[in-house]
């Protein structure tokens, strides 16, 4: 490597050569930053001659990293003030080209004031806000400095440079500078870095280090455009602000100032809470952070926030609003609602006032995750006007909170946690209402009759899977139905749904004689399932399903004018319709045996 | 539109007064109820097993029966420029939420920000500098002596003055916009349930152009996470203002009971019918005695009152009130629309008006 030191300036040879040998080597392979150094150092001191100041900034490409000292003296002799306006520029555009490579910023940051002060050159003043955007902290904003860029403002007019500048401001002293920035006016910087873009790329390709990104402003400044369109709904989530009173003394940092998840995490007990908790729900990161927020005052503001924004919405007009609306308001609750760990009051009376008037179809999937996530009412009643499939997907939903609260139960009971065997009654008692229902209204259809059936496969197994004494049979309008159901699909199941009952019934009846537990089961319950089973034989092996006295007697002369021959065997197992094709199949395969 | 004007002479109020047995349903005995039904809010009544909100707040009641008007010389606890700054204004009512982190102590601070983001607002793109007066000059007053109870927060007044860029130094800025948070007679249970950093004022009383509403409740959200919804009154509450209204003439004179009704025929009528105070008085003292002990007065009560007034106006007009909405009650003390807009004529009876309204406000606070 080529160093200079002391050489004449004007018509020197070997200076003229070894500029050239370092500018091959620089554009090939990118400058040590030793040699920066010292090449910035004879560049900005003009020691090597004007024309090849700018020459050598033109060149000056890093191969790793670029030590802050080269900066700041370069800074120091920007402040001797001999440089030509165009060298000055070059340089500032040159240390943003290079910001993101220079190893420490610290020592930069201690001479804000210098670079400050450079803001009232007008031509400089892009890239001084650009660069100071780039530096600013919190504690460099002092009310002198903002009224300097006030002064400047009010002379050069409302510059998108300036303005960016002065929301960063903002954000950090919210309490020494305030503007309004509607998304029609012009924020962000000018391009800096044309003169060096291809050469950087090409050394940083080349040497495989990170390639640099362009300096863009994550900070989002601009605010939602509201201030022309009047306010048509309540649903939009508020723009992430700083509190102005928030307490100094602190270091804390604003969530608009983390530009990764990274510094997220790093700074993470270090977090200052927005302004509005609401804003919280319009970003990503920010999502993710509130999960991490223990403070109860902070949950309380939240659920004022989202309990207003519903409540103003009265449910009805909800099915009216343009499609951002959805996307911008509710996705991000429903995902934050589903996603988090606690769950909010709000919510649940939100959901009680939807469901009411839904029509089954929109945002089917987020309302049925939410469904699942929170304790249901039993006053939730069926509206004939529920599309089928929202009635399917509703008991599967059911079914996996059951299978949840269940997995919850065994998991806690053994600590003695709370018990919420009434809560599982209920719910079971209403799916089966539900599904009931459901059933007559849909002739029983076999999709519905599948998901109930699961659903009482989790019911069933209660007492041996999740070690809650609970057993409840299924209703006369889900047995019966499956029973007598066309399909053999949903007849099987019934059938291992009524084994899998005897098997809880008899362990638990054995463990009861046995004294070993402190739980009881109804004599109810067993002539309920006696019943059940009876029915079942009955029809199935007696040939005899419509039993005086049972729960589905009906009119001999009602059947009589059906004109099925020999009615009462209809269900059993050989005449079975939904067996029909297990008793075809056999016949062929007998007749196949026999015709060989 | 008809109008109806009736004005009733006494022996004519007297003559249907004596006839009215049937038609007006008197309790026979005084109803004492002092237990208040609950009106549960909350939609979900058992506590969620799983998940509580924190602070979930207790559930709010809508009283049936609440204390007659009080006389109170106001001006003993509040500064009479204070008062007068209320009075004989219009104003437009909303709700907002609990505000977080309000300090009465900051009120210079909070008028130099609001002042700073009306000017900001007003020129899009232009930074302004926080504390540098121009434009606009807002003043925060603390109205001490209208709370009632120890729960209640003061109210505090706010004021906006334009400064134009050019007037002369001796012009008087001219008051263009003035609001008031305040909180009487609050529900004590509710005001306790809060955690200790929030402070309740839930009644917004705003007077002046609609820009500026919308910007000062912009701010106020902005600055204490509060939410603002407008407060409309329901016909509840204009009943209970015309009987505890109407029960105050002896001690002060209410010079008329107006009140408007809006009748749902195409196209609507609107009916605004008059009663002489006198003969209104002597209905309500037939059903609540003046003498009684009983302080409190009962929901029924009131609505024999204005079943009274509504079958008198059958007599003469064969027109059901009932069918259609009361919409505006007005005496000398003040008039209240169901909008949501009142004007308080008299201050002595200031508290009860703000506690029906403060009620009113927080049974809109969302659960």
């Amino acid at each position: 490597d080529t160093v200079e030191a002391g050489t004449v300036v004007r018509g020197n040879d070997e200076l003229e050569r070894n500029m050239v040998r370092v500018e091959t080597v620089a554009l090939s392979k990118g400058l040590p930053p030793e040699v920066i150094t010292v090449l910035l150092d004879l560049a900005l001191s003009l020691n090597a001659g004007t024309a090849n100041c700018t020459r050598v900034l033109k060149f000056l490409i890093p191969a790793t990293v670029v030590p802050q000292e080269a900066i700041v003296k370069g800074v120091s002799w920007l402040c001797v003030g001999k440089m030509p306006m165009n060298a000055q520029v070059l340089f500032v555009r040159w240390v943003l080209t290079v910001f993101d490579l220079i190893d420490c910023k610290d020592d930069l940051r201690s001479i804000y004031g210098f670079i400050f002060s450079f803001v009232t050159e007008e031509n400089l003043c892009p890239f001084i806000c650009h660069l100071l955007y780039l530096l600013t902290m919190r504690e460099h904003v002092h009310p002198y400095r903002v009224r300097k860029l006030l002064d400047i403002q009010a002379k050069m007019g409302r510059q998108p440079f300036l303005t960016q500048l002065l929301a960063l401001y903002k954000v950090f002293r919210p309490d020494l500078v305030t503007l309004s920035l509607p998304s029609r006016v012009r924020t962000g910087f000018k391009n800096h870095n044309s003169t060096w873009k291809v050469a950087l790329s090409a050394v940083q390709r080349k040497n495989k280090g990170a390639v640099l990104v362009d300096q863009s402003l994550s900070l989002d400044v601009k605010e939602k455009p509201s201030s022309r369109k009047r306010k048509l709904h309540h649903l939009a989530i508020p723009p992430l602000t700083s509190a102005f009173d928030s307490n100094s003394s602190k270091k804390v940092l604003r969530l608009q100032e983390l530009r990764s998840f990274k510094e997220l995490l790093e700074n993470i007990h270090n977090i200052e809470l927005p302004a509005q908790m609401g804003s919280l729900l319009g970003s990503a990161l920010a999502l993710h952070y509130l999960d991490c927020v223990q403070d109860e005052s902070a949950f309380l503001r939240l659920n004022f926030w989202l309990g207003h924004s519903l409540q103003e919405e009265t449910c009805g007009s909800l099915f009216h609003k343009p499609q951002d609306v959805y996307q911008s308001f509710f996705l991000p609750w429903f995902v934050f609602v589903h996603c988090s760990q606690e769950g909010f009051s709000s919510t649940e009376s939100f959901l009680y006032k939807f469901l009411s008037v839904w029509d089954g179809c929109l945002l089917r999937p987020q309302i049925l995750d939410l469904l699942s996530d929170i304790p249901l009412m039993p006053s939730f009643s069926v509206e004939s006007r529920i599309c089928f499939f929202f009635l399917c997907s509703v008991i599967e939903c059911l079914n996996s909170m059951l299978v949840k609260w269940l997995t919850w139960h065994s998991v806690s009971a053994s600590e003695g946690g709370l018990d919420i065997s009434l809560n599982i009654m209920e719910l079971v008692r209403f799916v089966g209402l539900l599904a009931s229902e459901g059933l007559r209204l849909e002739s029983c259809h076999v999709l519905l009759l599948n998901q109930t059936l699961a659903f009482y496969e989790t019911v069933c197994d209660m007492f041996l899977k999740f070690s809650l004494p609970l057993i409840i049979m299924p209703p006369a309008g889900v047995f019966y139905p499956a029973l007598f159901a066309t399909d053999s699909v949903s007849v099987d199941r019934l059938g291992y749904i009524m084994y899998r009952y005897r098997k809880n019934l008899t362990l638990a009846k054995k463990q009861e004689q046995q004294r070993e537990q402190t739980f009881h089961i109804s004599r109810n319950t067993y002539k309920e399932f006696n019943r059940n089973l009876q029915a079942m034989v009955n029809s199935m092996w007696n040939s005899w399903w419509c039993v005086p006295g049972s729960e589905i007697e009906i009119d001999k002369d009602l059947i009589a004018l059906s004109k099925v021959a020999e009615p009462w065997c209809r269900f059993d197992l050989i005449h079975h319709p939904a067996l029909f094709s297990y008793a075809i199949e056999f016949h062929q395969r007998v007749s196949e045996i026999f015709s060989h | 539109q008809i109008f109806f004007l009736l004005f009733f002479w006494l022996g004519v109020f007297l003559f249907i007064m004596e006839g009215r047995g049937s038609a007006v349903n008197t309790p026979a005995s005084r109803p004492l109820t002092r237990r208040s039904k609950s009106y549960g809010r909350s939609c979900v009544e058992a506590p969620s097993y799983f998940w509580q909100t924190p602070g979930h707040l207790t559930v709010l009641k809508v009283p049936t029966s609440r204390g007659a008007a009080k006389s109170q010389l106001i001006t003993n606890k509040v500064d009479p420029e204070h008062i007068a700054l209320l009075v004989k204004n219009e104003w437009k009512l909303s709700y907002v939420t609990p505000l977080h982190h309000f300090r009465h102590t900051q009120l210079k601070s909070y008028s130099r920000h609001l002042a700073a983001f009306i000017a900001a607002e007003k020129q899009q793109g232009v930074a302004v500098e926080v504390g540098l007066e121009a434009g606009f000059k807002v003043t925060f007053t603390a109205v001490l002596g209208l709370a009632e109870t120890d729960e209640d927060a003061e109210t505090v007044f706010i004021q906006i003055q334009s400064k134009p860029a050019f007037a002369a130094a001796a012009d008087a800025p001219k008051v263009v916009w003035r609001g008031w948070l305040t909180c009487v007679n609050g529900d004590p249970e509710y005001l306790r349930s809060l955690p200790s950093d929030f402070v309740s004022l839930p009644l917004f009383c705003t007077s002046g152009s609609e820009s500026l509403t919308t910007l000062v409740k912009t701010w106020l959200e902005r600055a204490f996470d509060c939410n603002f919804g407008s407060l409309a009154l329901n016909s509840t509450t204009l009943n209970w203002l015309a009987a505890l209204w109407t029960g105050c003439h002896p001690t002060c004179n209410i010079r008329h009971l107006k009140l408007a009704w809006s009748l749902p025929t195409q196209p609507p009528l609107d009916v605004s019918y008059t009663v002489n105070p006198q003969d209104a008085w002597e209905l309500w003292n037939s059903i609540h005695p003046e003498e009684s002990t009983d302080d409190k007065i009962d929901i029924k009560e009131v609505q024999s009152f204005i079943n009274g007034l509504e079958t008198h106006f059958f007599r003469h007009f064969k027109i059901y009130l009932s069918a259609g909405t009361l919409v505006k009650v007005s005496t000398a003390l003040g008039s209240a629309h169901l909008d949501g807009k009142i004007k308080i004529g008299n201050s002595d009876y200031i508290t009860t008006l703000l506690t029906l309204l403060t009620e009113s406000a927080l049974l809109k606070m969302p659960t």
